[in-house]
């Protein structure tokens, strides 16, 4: 998504990637999470020792290891810690904290996890912490806390409810950039009411967009190589799309994705919907031509360092030009 | 594993991009780069390579299939027979080794490259962890590193003193004194402690036996790699130690000779204390001349630049024989060592 003014400053593109991962916990991991959820914590038995957490496998041999569980802590002792003296989006406290090895009372294995210890002075290797569970609880790690020993107050924490078999987890990570140089005088074009390629210095076939570069003969290209191209071209290929629902689905009627070889450029621009233009009369060799949007009203939030989908935020519609069909075998080189 | 006597392996030429804190183009244009240099080099056509691989990873730009878009910096047409790991350049140098020593093919160009500066690796990096009891909470491989390195101090293996005359060597100009009065970050690391990711790529053209000798007069041969990975489980492991590295160091013969320079993928300084132990280095082993990766980390070719490093040495005579090591995941979870040597 391009966000800034035009014609000002570099565009900077933020772009949140993110998922919810659903996953299913398994034998050894459901009861560990569901034990967190009722506010105890679970260790496993591998041979003469405890593990938490518990694992479905004995780490040594990697054989299968039936769950045999043993309730550990809550109190136990720091073996290693660390000052988070500034914490991301994703860790438990937006304060500074601890991560810590924490080595449960019962296990024989340390658990990393975080400390709400308010101060480093207050940490040290071999101190005793205790959990502090949360008054609300899925069946995840992050059910609970630690906090020094001295600190933990007696709290009634109610189990109950079905065992934990599924856990959510939200992936969700912002990356933000400016718009890569030949992108931002792509865009600038648009806005202006032009369409901007590239020409290979080198074969002197011309790219739009550009993309800095002629991938087929490995040469960067700058603006030096810009040049300008129609609004107007032909059909290269195209797809009737009925839309289907899905999340994020906003489209519910069908539509054509086409490309177009734009008169002055010898690759497609693809990604292009036509709405205005009957699917029974479109064909490969049309001759269309775009009908701009007026100026203040062009959006080229669509087109960020990579996608090429939002002509539509800049072109209102196609239209037949009328002229004669170009011979479709003459665009064979040119299909996508 | 196919250490021991194999097919002879060269690295023919080398490659690298200028370090950037910020690239301002597509990856591929980094990729470009190295590879019309390489190409440059040996006066090869890139017809005339038989194996293309490259290490990156999606997740540091955020964009998928990034690293498919990185192919136009090989080249579009004609395709390639080409491969990809989701790691380190290292690794892709590992497969590359590897496909080589099948026999029929002759060349091979490795690459590395990466943008970190689009995203926070701290935060991209933490999902790399257990995704049940790990991930939820953040732990991020900085605060991993700083669990590790205070396990280290409190065994008695290093002090805060080492770590910061780790630092020193990596910043010229700066003394431990003056590093050690820094504040803390992830306590007891300082910022100085943890390498910066940065964009960048770099690239190497390998070829099998006479193919090496006619394309280079001074062919550097990679006499074995290993690669050996450690629990996900931070308490599973003795973090004071690296026993992965040890192994794979074995595994590649490094010992089979003295070594004259070894560089070291430590992306914090107590982990280059932890390696020199683990991999049995000897005073006369000249480690990470280069600066190593706490002076410049081009997240993903990082790796690879450390075998480019040791390769150059060799290559111009300052070295004889050397040690290349690249380490992915938190805590040195997973390490890879590569052996080289010149011409005798």
């Amino acid at each position: 998504m391009a966000t800034g003014p035009p014609g000002g400053e570099t565009p900077t593109l933020t772009n949140v990637v993110e998922y919810p991962y659903t996953r299913t916990t398994g034998p050894v991991l459901g009861p560990f999470l569901t034990g967190l959820r009722d506010g105890r914590i679970l260790g496993g038995r591998c041979g003469g020792r405890v593990l938490c957490p518990p694992l479905e496998y004995d780490p040594g041999t990697a054989a299968p290891l039936p769950f045999d569980p043993v309730e550990v802590g809550p109190g136990g002792t720091v073996a290693s810690w660390t000052w988070v003296a500034e914490p991301t989006r994703h860790h438990p406290f937006a304060h500074p904290f601890a991560f810590a090895l924490i080595l449960l009372d019962g296990a024989d294995t340390p658990l990393p996890h975080a400390v709400d210890a308010g101060a480093p002075e207050r940490m040290s290797t071999g101190r005793r912490v205790r959990a502090r569970f949360r008054d609300e609880r899925r069946g995840a790690i992050t059910d609970l806390y630690f906090v020094p020993e001295e600190d933990a107050a007696p709290r009634r924490v109610e189990p109950g409810g079905e065992p934990v078999t599924i856990t959510e987890h939200l992936i969700s990570l912002e990356y933000r950039e400016p718009l890569h140089p030949h992108r931002a005088r792509f865009v600038q074009g648009l806005l202006e009411g032009r369409v901007i390629g590239q020409r290979s210095p080198v074969s002197g076939r011309v790219y739009v967009p550009g993309r800095g570069y002629d991938q087929l003969e490995r040469v960067p290209m700058t603006e030096a190589d810009d040049v300008p191209v129609a609004d107007r071209g032909t059909v290269g290929s195209f797809t009737r799309i009925t839309p289907v629902r899905y999340y994020g689905q906003k489209e519910t009627e069908p539509y054509i994705r086409a490309s177009i070889l734009l008169d002055g450029s010898d690759a497609p621009i693809t990604g292009v919907d036509v709405r205005t233009v009957p699917a029974g009369e479109f064909r490969v060799g049309m001759r269309l031509r775009a009908v701009w949007r007026p100026p203040g009203e062009r959006d080229v939030s669509g087109f960020d360092n990579r996608a090429v989908g939002g002509w539509e935020g800049v072109f209102e519609r196609w239209e037949p030009t009328g002229e004669p069909d170009a011979d479709p075998r003459d665009l064979r080189e040119h299909a996508w | 594993m196919v250490n021991g006597p194999g097919r002879e392996i060269a690295v023919v030429a080398t490659a690298r991009t200028a370090v950037h804190e910020s690239f301002e183009g597509p990856e591929a244009v980094l990729v470009m780069e190295c590879v019309n240099d390489l190409l440059g080099r040996t006066g090869l056509d890139r017809r005339d390579v038989d194996f293309t691989i490259a290490g990156s990873c999606d997740y540091l730009a955020g964009a998928p299939f990034a690293f498919v878009l990185n192919l136009d910096g090989v080249g579009a047409w004609p395709p390639v027979y080409e491969s990809h790991v989701e790691m380190d350049g290292a690794w892709a140098f590992h497969e590359a080794w590897l496909r080589l020593q099948c026999g029929d093919v002759d060349t091979a160009l490795v690459i590395g490259s990466g943008r970190s500066s689009p995203g926070r690796p701290r935060e991209v990096l933490a999902l790399q962890t257990d995704p049940y009891t790990m991930a939820p909470l953040g732990l991020d491989p900085v605060s991993l590193a700083g669990l590790q390195a205070r396990a280290l101090i409190d065994a008695g293996k290093a002090t805060e003193r080492d770590l910061a005359e780790v630092a020193a060597r990596a910043r010229p100009g700066s003394g431990a004194g003056e590093l050690l009065r820094a504040p803390y970050w992830s306590a007891p690391l300082r910022r100085h402690d943890v390498a910066r990711p940065a964009d960048g790529a770099a690239a190497v053209l390998l070829a099998a036996g006479d193919r090496a000798r006619r394309l280079t007069g001074d062919p550097v041969w990679v006499r074995g790699v290993d690669q050996r990975i450690e629990s996900h489980h931070l308490g599973l492991r003795d973090l004071t130690d690296s026993p992965s590295a040890r192994l794979a160091a074995e595994g590649a013969g490094a010992h089979d000779g003295p070594l004259d320079v070894a560089e070291l993928m430590a992306l914090h300084s107590h982990e280059e204390i932890i390696l020199r132990a683990a991999l049995g280095l000897a005073g006369t082993t000249v480690v990470n001349p280069s600066g190593g990766a706490l002076r410049s980390h081009p997240a993903m070719a990082t790796g690879l630049v450390r075998v480019i490093e040791v390769a150059r040495r060799i290559a111009a005579g300052e070295a004889e024989r050397g040690l290349a090591h690249a380490s992915s995941g938190p805590c040195l979870q997973h390490n890879l060592v590569a052996v080289l040597e010149g011409d005798r």
